[in-house]
């Protein structure tokens, strides 16, 4: 078991996006909440898309995300990093590119050295750097568990937004990297994971997304989002419910990494993973032979996962093969836009 | 005779981790455990099957009480126990940990060192509710195993709500793993986590 101080996953409850307030209850909260009405907002809090965009001209929108959590790796260094690049991943999402970030952080300064959040703060910056993007400020609590992330702005042109809605009949859908951030994460706490996994795994999570927008940019992209908290099939149904178009998955095609159906099988999956399931389980359809270990893990909870893009079947395998040469080394067409039935997920 | 592990109150990963120490060179015909939030319920029951276990789940006083069977039959009684043993009131004050690290007590004779010991368990009652939990490691292991007269003893405090806790290397190490008398399976994890979780450690 590789456990080197300090051991930043034992101080909390939940790690990374799995700790994000199940969405069913969510809505409980933001239900009938009287919102303000701007023409220029043109992505607004009830599309419930990845990042909010505001017109400031007819060539310049803004772009604004936030996205904080706790610590799902026990390096301070790596769990930096990750914070940092699941907050851009957002803006990267929508098509815009990151200008300005602003910490947000909670830290128990009694009990853990303080020497812990520099390596958090340095992780961060690091990823920030490698987006081209300026820290401008933060803000620290003291907190009994650790918690960091960002604000994020970017620039998008109003004509170039990519949201989860618009899926058209035949389009492919292309996932960018591997799923089960989630279970690798339990494995970890386990102590069952190999220190490669581990490592694949962090490693996987604290890649932006930058990469991957930057390819599908010069494509013609009907839909896209990331893939994080609600899990595979839950940001997927954010995508198809309304679309009044279907979705055929193929999860044999879906990228995963080593190891995670095996613990899946054994029971290693956290309690989000239930939860993404009970509130999106009912618009997908699992075709028989389709394990459970597979439904499971089409419900993990992500944190900082890929881009889930929807282009015409005609340029689908260009994209994958421009992506893979651009290191997106696991980008995969997972699945496909049918007509029917409408408003629904079949998994086969 | 069922083996019932409360997992009540631990989060994932922990009730699976729990099970698998607990199978962990026994083969168990039926174990029951409880856990109280379904997350846990599914993972220990997906942990199970896994194992090859056949399972049946009922719910009581809001708990989830998981019935692995492995010769198939699962019969109502051992689901339904009214008072499973195991689950206890979780006793909130001061807790004391005791750590046995051998079979004899100070150095000198080690026949006087057995029956020094042997004594010592007897008299843990004497700390009341605040004795939390016994551990034995090392030759400590031969008290919850074979035909020790500390068994009924050790037997007693579990009645009382005292945890046992017995190291698995150490009883594969003195093959008395199959002999198993009192008690839990445990590795260092939950022995170093257990030291932590206590207000006192007390070691002999």
């Amino acid at each position: 078991m590789s456990t080197v101080p300090p051991y930043l996953t034992r101080t909390v409850k939940g790690g990374g996006c799995a700790a994000k307030i199940p969405p069913g209850i969510l809505d409980k909260a933001l239900c009938g909440l009287d919102l303000p009405v701007d023409d220029n907002l043109l992505v607004g809090l009830e599309r419930a898309d990845d990042a909010g965009i505001y017109r400031v001209s007819d060539e310049l929108a803004l772009v604004q995300t936030v996205d904080f959590f706790p610590p799902m790796v026990d390096d301070p260094y790596s769990f930096g990093q990750i914070a940092a690049a699941n907050a851009l991943s957002d803006v990267y999402a929508m098509g815009g590119i990151p200008k300005t970030a602003l910490n947000i952080v909670a830290f128990p300064s009694k009990t853990l050295d303080i020497s812990i959040l520099r390596s958090i703060l340095e992780g961060g910056l690091d990823k920030m750097r490698e987006a081209g993007v300026v820290l401008m400020g933060g803000h620290t609590v003291e907190d009994p568990e650790i918690k960091y992330g960002l604000s994020v702005t970017g620039y998008i042109h109003p004509d170039r937004i990519k949201t989860k809605q618009n899926l058209l009949v035949d389009d492919r859908l292309i996932l960018t990297k591997c799923l089960g951030t989630g279970i690798v994460s339990t494995a970890i706490k386990a102590g069952l994971a190999a220190p490669e996994v581990a490592a694949a795994v962090s490693l996987s999570m604290a890649t932006l997304n930058r990469m991957a927008a930057s390819v599908m940019g010069a494509y013609e992209v009907h839909a896209c989002t990331d893939i994080t908290g609600f899990g595979f099939l839950g940001h997927l149904a954010e995508m198809v419910v309304g679309s009044g178009t279907g979705v055929r998955i193929t999860s044999a095609a879906i990228p995963l990494f080593t190891d995670v159906l095996e613990w899946a099988a054994m029971g290693l999956i956290p309690a989000g993973a239930y939860t993404n399931k009970s509130y999106r389980g009912g618009v997908v359809d699992f075709v028989d032979g389709v394990p459970r270990t597979m439904q499971d893990l089409l419900f993990d909870p992500q944190t900082s996962g890929g881009l889930l893009i929807a282009v015409p079947a005609a340029v689908a395998e260009q994209l994958v093969a421009e992506l893979i040469a651009a290191g997106v080394v696991s980008a995969a067409i997972v699945g496909e836009v049918t007509a029917s039935p409408v408003d629904r997920i079949v998994v086969q | 005779m069922n083996d019932v592990l409360d997992c009540c109150g631990l989060e994932c990963p922990a009730p699976v981790l729990r099970v698998r120490d607990a199978l962990t060179g026994t083969a168990l015909s039926q174990i029951v455990v409880t856990v109280d939030n379904e997350a846990a319920r599914q993972n220990v029951s997906r942990f199970l099957e896994h194992q090859n276990y056949q399972v049946h789940t009922a719910v009581q006083d809001g708990l989830f009480l998981i019935t692995g069977s492995r010769d198939g039959v699962v019969t109502t009684e051992s689901v339904c126990v009214a008072d499973p043993v195991g689950v206890y009131p979780e006793y909130s004050g001061r807790k004391i940990m005791v750590l046995v690290t051998s079979a004899h007590m100070g150095r000198g004779d080690d026949d006087l060192g057995d029956m020094l010991m042997f004594n010592f368990i007897k008299t843990l009652q004497e700390m009341g509710p605040e004795l939390w939990r016994v551990a034995f490691v090392n030759s400590g292991v031969s008290f919850v195993a074979g035909d020790s007269e500390a068994v009924p003893l050790l037997q007693e405090l579990v009645a009382s709500g005292v945890q046992i806790r017995a190291c698995g290397a150490c009883l594969a190490y003195f093959h008395l793993l199959e002999t198993l008398q009192v008690g839990e399976i445990t590795n260092m994890l939950e022995i170093v986590t257990g030291m932590k979780l206590a207000d006192t450690v007390v070691t002999v």
